[in-house]
């Protein structure tokens, strides 16, 4: 019963977040809006609303992010897990953690501004993966566990090289975590909001800054369908995450 | 070491990780199709010994000979040597077929081959009927045997054993080094066999030597080996025969 209480008051802020998606005139003391519409969805849709091109970068962003910052942790952890100063390596990975984003932004801003970067996709994507990377690479040093580096020597003694090694065997058990670890670089991108800020200068809009911008102008129904596709990719990939997982298991 | 012709010819082979010195001046010829023991505790550098063979680590000086050839900066995986480890180490997400076929396809051997070598392999190491099984199957014993197969049947010019039967209950162990005296034969192996069990040691090995604290000791022949009494053999045999006279027992009816 219990479960089920906080089940519910779980769904109910997203349940309220898409009914306002569609809210027509909602006006007190009305329990429920007096009118559906969908005409903002529709505008989504057809591409026609400023938000369309929002969802697309982000995507984009978020998956270069993911991509790049998953096959750069996987290959670092390897080089850290059985690196002599393997203790302070692991210590500046925790860093951009110890700081906040946006602290992580101030201190890159200098040289962004330098190498032209400010208000650009290609800064936005830079700063978002160097804290993904962080993560990443925190991520991948467990798996990179005496089993696996002993893995490694053992296909070469046994007449492999070390690409051997990676595509028969280090690659395939590695299945499970790169899918993990993507869907978690990609979610910190995706929700990135005080980087794109600050290294975008407003320009890159993302959707997070589209959200906090609707909020802003108190337009409360595109703010909504906004979060709305904010929350629709990280359901999607947990989804098939779980499934695929669930597969490789 | 011995009479028959040097196969392997280790000479002064040093390591230091830092500024500890974990093997020094290590020297010892082994003759073709001989299985040496080397016996040591923990820590003593049994396994780096292995690891400069095996070519996984850099040594600091000395040189390693196969057949007169200085292999010593041959990269491990042209030098032909096979290291086994304590644990056996085979690859989960591969069936024990897939695991002992590994090293053929690395070579891409044709199918057929495979199929053929592998079965043999299997047969031989009494695994026929748990090809298809995944290794989290089998238990701890046949584990390390399908560990074996997949080293033996690229017929390494010289197999490195660390401790393999070291995880494994007393019953299975003596079967394997039982297993491993048929297999060594079979396959005509030249191997070393590293140990902290002197029982062991002295079953596997056809050769004898020991280390401690990073220093190697090569005994001429096994009686060599048994008649030094830093070699551990006679406090051994002295604990059993106290026990038949009863020193350590409790002779008193309860």
């Amino acid at each position: 019963m219990l479960a089920t209480v906080v089940a519910g008051l779980s769904v109910l802020p997203f349940l309220v977040l898409a009914l306002l998606s569609v809210a027509g005139p909602w006006e007190f003391p009305d329990l429920l809006p007096t009118r559906l519409r969908f005409d903002r969805w529709t505008a989504v849709l057809s591409g026609d609303s400023a938000l369309a091109p929002c969802l697309g970068l982000s995507l984009l962003v978020s998956t270069i992010v993911a991509l790049l910052a998953t096959s750069a942790g996987f290959v670092t952890a390897r080089a850290v897990a059985d690196h002599p100063r393997r203790r302070l390596l692991m210590l500046l990975a925790y860093l951009p953690f110890a700081a906040s984003p946006v602290i992580l932004g101030v201190c890159l801003l200098y040289v962004y501004i330098r190498l032209g970067l400010v208000a650009t996709v290609a800064g936005v994507v830079l700063s978002h993966t160097i804290f993904a990377y962080a993560f990443a690479v925190v991520f991948w040093v467990p798996f990179w566990n005496p089993e696996k580096l002993a893995y490694e020597d053992l296909v070469r003694t046994l007449g492999g090289t070390r690409g051997h090694a990676y595509r028969h065997v280090i690659l395939p058990l590695s299945k499970e975590p790169v899918l993990v670890c993507f869907l978690q670089t990609f979610l910190i991108s995706w929700f990135q909001y005080g980087l794109t800020l600050l290294v975008g200068g407003g320009k890159v809009d993302t959707l997070p800054l589209r959200v906090y911008a609707y909020v802003g102008e108190a337009n409360l129904g595109y703010a909504a369908v906004a979060s709305s596709l904010l929350l629709l990719p990280p359901l999607v990939l947990s989804w098939l995450n779980r499934r695929v997982i669930g597969r490789l298991a | 070491m011995t009479t028959a012709a040097s196969f392997l010819d280790v000479q002064g082979l040093s390591k230091s990780f830092g500024a500890e010195k974990v093997l020094e001046d290590a020297t010892f010829r082994l003759a073709e199709r001989q299985t040496l023991s080397v016996l040591g505790r923990s820590g003593c550098g049994k396994t780096t010994l292995l690891k400069l063979l095996a070519g996984l680590h850099e040594p600091d000086g000395g040189s390693i000979l196969r057949r007169g050839a200085d292999i010593t900066r041959v990269p491990v995986e042209r030098r032909d040597v096979v290291y086994l480890y304590q644990e056996p180490l085979l690859f989960p997400h591969l069936s024990v077929f897939d695991n002992v076929a590994f090293g053929l396809r690395l070579r891409h051997v044709e199918a057929d081959r495979v199929q053929k070598d592998v079965t043999h392999m299997l047969e031989s190491l009494d695994l026929l009927d748990q090809g298809d099984k995944a290794p989290h199957q089998l238990s701890g014993g046949q584990r390390q045997r399908v560990s074996f197969g997949r080293a033996l049947i690229v017929s390494p010019s010289l197999l490195l054993l660390d401790e393999p039967f070291s995880s494994l209950d007393a019953e299975t162990r003596t079967q394997m080094q039982v297993l491993f005296k048929r297999v060594a034969a079979l396959y005509a192996i030249t191997a070393i066999f590293v140990t902290h069990d002197l029982k062991e040691a002295l079953i596997v090995g056809d050769a004898m030597a020991t280390i401690r604290s990073g220093r190697l000791t090569a005994y001429g022949s096994k009686q060599a080996f048994v008649d030094d009494p830093e070699s551990g053999v006679g406090s051994e045999v002295d604990f059993w025969e106290s026990l038949k006279g009863g020193r350590y027992g409790n002779d008193q009816p309860v």
